[in-house]
């Protein structure tokens, strides 16, 4: 056996590389694996603000971070819900709440419920009948509280996050789980003959070797790049959007707990709520529109938007191999996706565990390797579907850009789970997916598509179920919901 | 099981069931062993356990056990069950290789209660409750397959299935899209219908015959395409377990039921001739043998698709997997209950009676049910020491598929086992027949260090403790079946023609 991984060189400055760095320190310090990040400073495609799911809560319980702390110190607020607007014509909205549609009937989700009724005429909208998107419409918010079954209990919640706040709380968070940083201009990567990473060359003539080495530089990928893993699959025929603005905007009076995204002529348009401040940004195609009029299209649509950095390029795709000899990407360096779906820091985070999990014993990690990018790749054609999913389902948004969003035929895997959904609406998971049943639910019924049919068997299930049956969970809903504080006020509570 | 399926699922307006059979062409299966899947099957159309098992003359099964399958001599049980539970969020057999290669050795079967009640010809219903140790397994039936059968037509004629004893002499398909309109029987009866479901086994009369369907053959990884059945009485105490013995040409399966054994001969013919498997198999028995050995003939394979037009072809008519890990039935059953969740409510918009789409998922997931299985059972012929007979010379250096290969150079390199979301076989599967041939890795998850030595001592000492002490207070599996659902005596019960 060769060297065992004591050395782990993490390159990177942003989000991504903080966490992965303080994640293995935590999961591997009892092993004395030292974890060093190579700083590079902020990723240049990094957005000023980000979304994200609610599996951030459980990537900070894991990394020993006090949520309410967190919150405090970098002016996060809470995230029920993402508002889409406008992306099945103007006038059109829906939800995607981070919480169930209704409660089971018997085995059967509550949203097949929904289907029948929209076969039947009635169509209605899922939010009634969900507390996360009930509280998130009128502006409220608590968390969870309660046993798995209680109302009270049937939703989660992800963040807003200032990214600069959010990255120097990382940064700190890891120094103190005792992560190393050295901060110095990437100069050279030296390699075994084998091929492996043996050590980083700094700009002022520093060497730092490992046997484990982390790209999380985001689309630069200063490591990858250098190491011949330079295949990819290209996405961009299905997501047309290559460019992205963002910046600082002016607090939100009142501000709400959700993201909304609007659709746009050559792209849509994001703004997130921040305790201090909010954050906006617009993610379009160079196709249908010059940067030029993406700024002044961001900075009409959102009064006294400070002003943005450089248009950052984004080149829809994802590396063929993650793991390539010992060197790893992480993030935007393994995979760039338009944020639409808040996953980003998800897909970083699965990307660590799965490491974790199959943390090599040694330099020569090939087997590993393979595993690790056979369940990767998985999961990024998965959040890669979804977020396709937004540009195909319902009613087409006029416009050339839109039209052309839609142009081709969806990636294989997506055309069946849309084909099975519009033919009984049945919704088949694979082995490796982010988005559950009912996200899926959110965003297929919240766009407007009805089935042609329902699976008999749950016809039977559901048909029996009455309006006057579903009006108490409704009542229900939407009482607790009106019991909830202000998210504006619970947020400066927790601030205080 | 298609038919008493769909009649007891589907509401009397909603169907009308034609069974076909002929009571001339005899059924394939003979002593049957289960999956503990069954009992959802049974749960869902409304099968009474205790009923069922006593007119089938049925045993409760906990496993297989596996015996010459690495070395000459070697023995381990497949139990329905997890060896102890994670510690630490780290899966429980990492510990066991820590603790192994510390110099504390324990037997992997020690930590699994299905596998120690086995060996003690034990069995009692699983508890519901998470935190006892009873809920760490679950159970499955070995019954008479032809008793089975019969239960099942009394279930579906009493909800209105009609049924035919008739040969089917001709097929009609509809000039337009080449869909069955019809079969006529000997009599001279033409039956129409929307829906075919062909169960005429390896021929599919239907999917095959008529529809030209076509057949994916793996024979180049699972050699055996023959086997020889044969009832004998029982002798000795039943055991709440198949067992599964390597032979010279194949292996040999052994089936208790309440009133005799099962046993078969599964052969490569390249490897044995019958007569020669049927002599083999004789000399074996544990008891007097109740009938002469029966030949059957296949091939290990998978129909390209399974549901062509409308017809859809369940049980050996999908496709074919010799009974190594008793997934025949749970095959069926996943057959028949994925169709049921596919029916819709109303015919697809062109006015076809099956949306193209639907029948394209369908097929995809039966596709990846066979795949899975497949994977699991060349494992069983591959993981082998063996070269003292050509077929195990064979299977011992055969290439094997990619998904399996990689799943067995992980598992060896850091004892991680690869799992999925959908299909058969979960992790517990997976261990017990790498490490009950001899697949041994030569590390384990490094989280697994985290813990201190002596901590993990004490911990898988106290599971091996609390299995011990809770299977000793078991009944007898004989006890529990006498109590349970004892069957009729053997008389009627054993004259199969």
């Amino acid at each position: 056996m060769t060297a065992t991984v004591t050395r782990v060189v993490v390159v990177g400055g942003g989000a991504v590389a903080w966490l992965a760095a303080a994640g293995l320190r935590r999961a591997f310090r009892k092993r004395g694996v030292d974890v060093l990040v190579l700083d590079t400073g902020m990723p240049a495609d990094a957005p000023v603000g980000r979304w994200t799911l609610p599996s951030q809560r459980g990537m900070h319980g894991l990394l020993g971070i006090v949520e309410a702390d967190l919150v405090r110190r970098t002016g996060a607020t809470f995230k029920l819900a993402t508002e889409h607007v406008g992306w099945q014509g103007d006038g059109s909205h829906f939800l995607h709440a981070h919480g169930d549609i209704g409660a089971d009937i018997g085995e059967t989700p509550f949203y097949k419920y929904l289907v029948l009724q929209a076969l039947n005429g009635r169509p209605e909208s899922p939010e009634n009948y969900s507390l996360a998107a009930t509280a998130a419409r009128i502006g409220r918010f608590a968390r969870p509280v309660g046993d798995e079954k209680a109302l009270t209990s049937s939703f989660t919640y992800g963040f807003h996050l200032d990214e600069a706040a959010y990255v120097a709380y990382l940064a700190a968070h890891a120094a103190q789980l005792g992560v190393r940083r050295v901060t110095a201009p990437l100069a050279e990567v030296l390699r075994l003959p084998t091929g492996e990473v043996e050590s980083l060359r700094l700009a002022n003539g520093e060497l730092i070797a490992g046997e484990l080495f982390l790209d999380c530089s985001g689309s630069d990928s200063l490591l990858m790049g250098q190491i011949g893993a330079v295949e990819r699959d290209d996405w961009s025929a299905w997501l047309p959007c290559d460019r992205m603005i963002s910046a600082r905007a002016p607090l939100i009076a009142d501000f709400p707990p959700f993201t909304r995204t609007v659709a746009a002529d050559a792209g849509w348009a994001w703004r997130l709520p921040l305790a201090r401040a909010s954050a906006a940004g617009y993610v379009y195609s160079s196709a249908f529109t010059t940067d030029e009029a993406a700024l002044r299209y961001l900075q009409s649509a959102v009064p006294g938007l400070e002003a943005p950095g450089r248009a950052v390029p984004l080149a829809a795709g994802r590396r063929r191999r993650f793991w390539e000899k010992n060197c790893v990407a992480l993030g935007a360096s393994a995979m760039q996706l338009e944020p639409l779906a808040g996953a980003d820091l998800h897909f970083a985070q699965l990307g660590l565990g799965t490491l974790v999990e199959l943390f090599p014993l040694d330099v020569t990690g090939a087997i590993e390797g393979a595993e690790y990018n056979r369940v990767m790749t998985d999961h990024a054609d998965a959040l890669r579907d979804f977020t396709i999913a937004h540009y195909r389902a319902g009613r087409a948004r006029p416009g050339a850009f839109w039209t052309a969003a839609r142009a081709l035929p969806p990636p294989q895997r997506l055309a069946d789970r849309l084909d099975l959904f519009q033919a009984n609406a049945r919704i088949n998971l694979t082995d490796f997916e982010t988005f559950e049943e009912v996200d899926w639910a959110w965003l297929l019924l919240g766009a407007g598509l009805i089935p042609a049919a329902l699976e008999l068997q749950i016809r039977q299930l559901v048909e029996n179920v009455t309006a006057q049956q579903v009006a108490p969970l409704r009542a229900h809903i939407d009482g607790l919901a009106a019991s909830m504080p202000r998210h504006s006020e619970y947020v400066q509570r927790s601030n205080a | 099981m298609a038919a008493a399926a769909f009649a007891a699922v589907l509401r009397p307006e909603q169907r009308d069931i034609r069974l076909i059979e002929s009571s001339e062409i005899g059924i394939v299966g003979v002593g049957e062993a289960t999956l503990p899947h069954i009992r959802f099957f049974n749960r869902r159309i409304g099968l009474d356990e205790a009923d069922l098992m006593a007119k089938t003359q049925a045993t409760f099964k906990l496993g297989i056990e596996f015996v010459n399958w690495a070395r000459v001599g070697d023995s381990y049980i497949h139990p329905f069950g997890a060896y102890g539970s994670k510690i630490a969020g780290v899966p429980f057999h990492n510990y066991w290789l820590r603790q192994q290669a510390e110099g504390v050795p324990t037997p992997i079967e020690d930590y699994s209660l299905p596998i120690v009640a086995s060996r003690l010809n034990r069995f009692a219903l699983p508890s519901e409750d998470p935190s006892s140790v009873m809920s760490t397994f679950g159970y499955a039936f070995q019954f008479d397959a032809s008793l089975y059968a019969r239960y099942l037509r009394g279930f579906a004629e009493q909800r209105g299935v009609q049924r035919t004893d008739a040969k089917i002499v001709d097929v009609k398909l509809r000039g337009e899209d080449g869909w069955v309109e019809s079969v006529k029987l000997e009599s001279g009866e033409v039956v129409s219908g929307d829906l075919f479901i062909d169960c005429s086994g390896f021929r599919g009369l239907l999917i095959e015959q008529a529809l030209k369907t076509g057949y994916e053959e793996w024979t180049r990884w699972l050699p055996c395409d023959r086997a020889m059945a044969v009832p004998c009485e029982n002798s000795g105490p039943l055991t709440p377990y198949t067992r599964a013995t390597a032979r010279e040409a194949g292996w040999q399966w052994r089936i208790p039921l309440q009133h005799r054994m099962g046993n078969g001969y599964v052969y490569g013919s390249n490897f044995i001739s019958d007569d020669e498997a049927a002599a083999k198999l004789l000399s074996r028995l544990e008891g007097k043998p109740l009938a002469d050995p029966r030949p059957v003939r296949f091939t290990a394979g998978r129909r390209r698709k399974t549901w062509n037009r409308n017809v859809v072809g369940i049980g050996l008519a999908g496709g074919f997997l010799e009974p190594l890990e008793s997934t025949s039935i749970y095959l069926i059953q996943i057959a028949i209950t994925t169709l049921l969740d596919y029916l819709t409510d109303r015919p697809a918009a062109d006015g076809q009676r099956f949306d193209p789409r639907i029948v394209e998922a369908y097929n995809r997931w039966i596709e990846m049910e066979y795949d899975r299985v497949r994977d699991f059972l060349i494992l069983h012929y591959h993981a082998t020491e063996r070269d003292d007979t050509p077929i195990w010379n064979y299977c011992r250096t055969m290439d094997v598929p990619d998904s399996l290969k990689h799943k067995m150079e992980l598992f060896r390199r850091r004892a991680r086992v690869v799992t999925y979301k959908d299909g058969l076989f979960l992790e517990p599967s997976w261990l017990a027949v790498y490490f009950g041939q001899r697949v041994m890795p030569s590390a384990w998850d490094p989280l697994a260090d985290a813990l201190d030595g002596a901590e993990v001592q004490r911990q898988l000492q106290a599971v091996r403790e609390q299995v011990q002490s809770t299977v000793v207070r078991m009944p007898t599996h004989e006890e529990f079946l006498a109590k349970y659902c004892p069957a009729a005596p053997a008389s009627s019960a054993g004259a199969r023609k």
